[in-house]
């Protein structure tokens, strides 16, 4: 055990979390406790219509009542932000709602007191009357709807491949992606058997226990804006357009989050926050109570129909994809969702002829943005249950089927990139032999069924992003990380720090990380798609690295030999005379990239690596009432080697969890827009008591550029488990479930109905 | 969110809560537990001037048995019931009902009285009253009333209750030892209020027929309720497999089954004939659903 902190061995070590001792002592710094001198608090009205005209929003009532400072609308964001329109990808999202409304709990106006419940009151006695416009809440519809969400198409130009977008009207698609290899069409009409089937996902929401909270304090020469983000340099670069200011004169600090899980990206609440400040000259915090968080940003509802050409011998010929995203009404990073998730739609197979269709669709719903997976599970849902249903038509046993068609190394993907340090196979065969694949299973007898079934599933790395760090080495030899990854609970500080540790041959455990502050901390492109152990852990290392060489260089100069072991603080002070001075190292880091075709989607160089994660399950269906009870989970992940396996474990069982909750329980209701579930006491999460016995891993395996071979694992653990528990109901009771939630009653209502009695109602 | 501003008083004496809520004209609340009132609260799905909370006040946390059966008094908790070492056998049906109610957490805090006075449709105390016919004691300006549960129970969060009443006890007939009973119910997760639950229970005659059997449901309709025309069909009957499907076949017989986002009506009803079957075939001691497929 205590060699293990020594130094020389920091990759590989299961260090507890170096936080781990604040969190639960009550230490660790969060927003929503920030409190500034002056600051007023903002509570937000809302919009009650999913599509309609302003005509009138009276906010008399408001401002009278006792204790308001100010209540602010869109038309008054203009005085500080003549243009308010924000997003990643499109700026179509008002800071407050401008003209129309596009969905219902859209933010409209603002109250600002000194007493946040004042302020709520007061928020109750605003009122708005709207024209309502027909509104569209299916993505197929959207298609096709006279309903238009947006009057415009105001594409954000930062990426080349949203330009011919710009300003078109009379359409909800937001983004179409189109890729074609091979001749799709000639193998589907000479193919022995062709498969058809159409899957759907359900609206969720990503529900961090710390709901959005920002705070902005207006400081003369600029702005600082305290918030729990996941991209800190974003927010600075977004809120400096916005203004027109350079960059720095905006600073964002983050502090820890309590979790994140994509919904804190890009910009939420900060231009609101920012606005507010500017405005009033005082600082404003909005913090977003847990039912906001259902109007904030949800997961792509979606659909998906998939066409696959078969042979004989059960080799897919060729496969078309075609899927339709549900953005709601704002865009948020919905068609980076479309078009870099969109091309893994055909799945780790092997095919040659491939045509995708992938569709980012507005509508009058909450928008739809990043969800750990990043609209991966949405895809594996569909072609790993289309897997299964092709083997069972074809007798094939579900394994075989997959390991006759899977993608191997060095293959090329449906871009074109050839797959490279992916272990696909590994993962498949892990599964198969920790599921006793090949033994006797007892199926259960009586109204008490059971089955197994598995799936495998792959993601691209979103490309290309940079990361930039900074490692200062002070005048004792202790070391201090300077980066912008937020440590949401994922680990990152802990892992960056065993890198910094490895280089520089000290414990990890003595590495400081200054969390993000722009002032300070270099640029990253952001928290989010698993990038960071990849991106920002090799920016870290060569930031170790640089200031292990400039130390080295500083011995030299001192006339020391190479290699001389002399103590970091003697160094320093035979340099300065006394204990002073510092050492800096930079690493930055942007991986290589090529665009993908317009027409074609092809590449050569889709993405700088390959996530690769895989479940199997064990379950039991009552059949009387259709409870799925789950015996047991496994998860398999290929995450490179992992920094650190016991973080790695955590993050493959977290995400598992979390896609538990997506697949058996988890679904936003709504009522003409309105949704009527927000509350976690009706929205039902996975509690503790929920949580199935489960085996979380990664295979041996080794990315050959990562920083000392590894790679993102946050979202793995997401990718299969929907599939693998509908694949296991029909091995259990032979019904198909091809729409999530999995509830009970929905598979007890196809057990009826597969019996020829189908419940009446519905 | 926070619950609006409130006065809060805690009396020593039934008689200074009462007077408490009396001269607040239904504008006070009582708080027993406040697992159920505080969501409320927070929600602002109510705004009462005054809380009073009733904690203080002696001789409301008995648990007693005799040969009028068992008393609850309106602070007992379900961790009391749950712990007791003599319930399981004087009224194994509570025991047993009372082990589905929420988390443990739920547990240590809630209570029979507040349970019965919020009378959610789903909770599990308030179907047990109906299906034992409990009495209610409940004390107000107006001195004592004993309630029968059949009469107490009005609508969804309901009841007979005036607003300076006070429930103080519920009184469960006895429980003969040799009696047959079962509970069963299903919930989405685990610690949830039931879609469906039902309560079973009767006594047999010598020659093995049942006589007097009570089968109460929750979750189904705005309140507890007995199932009428499934106690009809047993009564008299030996228990076998066909006697069971036969009864529970009957479980929604004119019942006007609720739905809300949980779960629709037609699932309910379905739900609550599975859960009836099983607990006959419990209660009956017979084994499992047998081979149907
Ligand atoms: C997450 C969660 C899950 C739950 N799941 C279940 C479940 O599965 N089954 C279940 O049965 N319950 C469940 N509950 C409710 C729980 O059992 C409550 O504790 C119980 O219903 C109310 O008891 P209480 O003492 O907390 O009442 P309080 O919350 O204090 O009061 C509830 C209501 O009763 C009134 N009241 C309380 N005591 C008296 C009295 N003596 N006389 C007159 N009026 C009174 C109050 O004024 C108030 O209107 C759940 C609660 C939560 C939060």
């Amino acid at each position: 055990m205590n060699e293990m902190t020594m130094p020389g061995r920091q990759i590989g070590r299961s260090l507890p979390r170096l936080e781990a001792r604040d969190k639960v002592t009550g230490r660790t710094e969060y927003v929503h406790n920030l409190r500034l001198p002056g600051m007023l608090y903002g509570k937000i009205f809302r919009s009650t219509v999913a599509h309609g005209r302003i005509r009138n929003i009276d906010v008399t009532a408001a401002r009278a009542h006792a204790g308001v400072a100010h209540v602010i609308t869109g038309e008054d964001v203009r005085k500080v932000i003549p243009r308010p329109f924000y997003g990643p990808a499109f700026h179509d999202q008002p800071v407050l709602a401008l003209d129309k409304v596009h969905y219902v709990g859209e933010p409209v106006a603002v109250v600002l007191a000194s007493d946040p419940y004042v302020a709520d009151e007061a928020v109750q006695l605003i009122s708005a009357e709207y024209d309502e416009l027909p509104a569209v809440f299916d993505e197929v519809e959207a298609m096709s709807s006279q309903a238009v969400v947006h009057d415009e198409l105001k594409p954000a130009g930062t990426f080349p491949d949203l330009k011919h977008l710009q300003g078109r009207r009379n359409t909800n698609v937001a983004l179409d992606f189109h890729l074609r290899r091979g001749d799709v069409d000639k193998a589907f009409a000479t193919a022995d058997r062709v498969f058809e089937h159409t899957f759907r996902t359900q609206q969720v929401l990503h529900l961090p226990l710390e709901p959005f909270v920002s705070v902005a304090e207006p400081t003369g020469s600029g702005i600082t804006i305290h918030t729990a983000s996941q991209s800190p340099s974003f927010v600075r670069i977004e809120i400096a357009r916005l203004l027109g200011w350079p960059e720095n004169r905006v600073r964002v600090k983050v502090p820890y989050l309590g979790g994140g899980f994509g919904a804190k990206l890009y910009i939420k609440l900060e231009a609101m926050v920012t606005a507010l400040a500017l405005l009033v000259q005082r600082p404003v915090k909005v913090a977003l109570t847990m039912e906001e968080q259902f109007y904030t940003l949800t997961k792509h509802a979606s659909t998906f129909r998939i066409k696959s050409a078969v042979n004989k011998d059960g080799r897919i010929t060729a496969r078309h994809c075609e899927v339709w995203w549900n953005g709601g009404a704002y865009a948020d990073i919905g068609p980076r969702i479309t078009q870099k998730s969109g091309f893994t739609a055909p799945g780790p197979y092997d095919i040659d002829n491939v045509s995708i269709d992938s569709y980012s669709l507005y509508t009058n719903l909450p928008p739809a943005g990043a969800l750990r997976g990043f609209g991966i599970p949405q895809l594996v849902w569909a072609y790993e249950s289309h897997a299964d249903m092709i083997a069972r038509e074809l007798a094939l046993d579900p394994v075989e089927f997959r390991r006759r068609n899977i993608l191997r190394e060095g293959r090329p993907q449906a871009t074109g990139t050839l797959m490279r340090d992916a272990a696909i196979e590994a993962v498949l065969e892990r599964l198969a032999e920790r599921l006793d694949w090949n033994k006797s299973f007892d199926r259960g007898s009586g109204t008490v069924r059971r089955g197994r079934g598995l799936g495998i599933g792959f993601k691209a790395s979103i490309s290309p992003t940079t990361s930039i760090a900074i490692v200062n080495v002070a005048a004792d030899g202790s070391a201090t990380l300077y980066c912008s990854t937020v440590d949401m609970g994922q680990g990152s500080d802990t892992a960056n720090a065993q890198v910094v540790a490895e280089v520089l041959d000290v414990a990890a455990e003595s590495v400081r990380i200054v969390h993000p502050d722009t002032d300070v901390t270099p640029y990253d492109m952001a928290t989010l798609g698993s990038r960071s152990m990849f991106h920002m852990g090799n920016a870290v290392r060569l930031a170790a690295q640089d200031a292990k060489a400039k130390l080295a260089a500083l011995a030299a100069e001192l006339g020391l030999p190479p290699g001389s072991n002399i103590p970091l603080p003697e160094l320093f002070r035979r340099k300065y005379g006394m204990q002073a001075g510092n050492v800096i190292g930079i690493g930055s880091y942007v991986p290589t990239y090529e665009s993908p075709n317009h027409d074609t989607g092809q590449t050569s160089n889709a993405t700088p690596y390959w996530m690769i994660g895989g479940t199997a399950v064990e379950i039991e269906v009552d059949t009387e009432t259709g409870h799925v009870r789950i015996i047991r989970i496994i998860n398999v992940v290929d995450a490179g080697k992992p920094i650190n396996p016991k973080i790695v474990e955590d993050q493959i069982s977290g995400a598992a969890v979390m896609q538990l909750g997506f697949t058996m329980q988890e679904k936003m209701l709504f009522e003409g827009g309105q949704v009527t579930n927000a509350s976690l006491a009706d929205y039902k999460i996975p509690s503790i008591l929920d949580i199935p016995p489960m085996i979380s891993e990664a295979v041996d395996a080794q990315q050959h550029d990562g920083p000392f071979g590894a790679k993102g694992v946050g979202e793995s653990g997401t990718f299969a488990l929907s599939p693998a528990i509908a694949n296991a109901i029909e091995d259990a009771v032979g019904v198909r479930v091809t729409e999530l939630p999995i509830t009970a009653e929905a598979v007890y209502r196809a057990l009826r109905t597969a019996a020829n009695d189908p419940l009446e109602d519905a | 969110m926070k619950p609006p501003r409130f006065d809060y008083a805690r009396p020593d004496s039934l008689a200074g809560a009462i007077a408490l809520l009396a001269a607040h004209n239904g504008d006070a609340k009582v708080i027993a537990g406040g697992q159920s009132l505080m969501p409320m609260l927070n929600f602002r799905l109510t705004s009462p001037r005054l809380l009073v909370d009733i904690a203080r006040i002696a001789d409301l946390n008995h648990i007693s048995a005799g040969a009028d059966g068992v008393r609850l008094g309106a602070l007992v908790r379900w961790r009391d019931i749950e712990r007791h070492p003599t319930l399981a056998k004087l009224h194994p049906l509570l025991v047993e009902a009372t082990s589905h109610v929420a988390h443990y957490q739920i547990r240590n805090r809630g209570t029979v009285g507040g349970s019965l006075a919020h009378a959610d449709p789903a909770a599990e105390m308030p179907g047990i009253a109906i299906a034992c016919d409990a009495q209610i004691i409940v004390v107000g300006r107006a001195g004592q009333r004993t309630i029968p549960a059949a009469d107490f129970f009005v609508g969804a969060l309901m009841t007979a209750l005036e607003p300076d009443e006070v429930i103080v006890e519920v009184r469960l007939p006895p429980w003969p030892g040799e009696r047959h009973f079962a509970f069963e119910e299903f919930s989405r997760r685990k610690g949830d209020f039931a879609l469906a639950g039902v309560a079973v229970f009767y006594d047999l005659d010598g020659q093995g027929r049942v006589i007097d059997p009570h089968i109460g449901a929750i979750g189904v309709t705005s309140r507890p309720v007995r199932l009428n025309a499934a106690e009809a069909a047993l009564a008299g009957r030996a228990v076998d497999e066909a006697a069971i499907l036969a009864v529970a076949a009957l479980a929604d017989d004119g019942l006007d089954v609720a739905e809300d986002i949980h779960a629709p009506a037609d699932y309910r009803r379905a739900l609550l004939q599975v859960l009836l079957e099983r607990a006959l075939r419990r209660a009956a001691r017979l084994p499992d659903a047998e081979q149907t497929q």
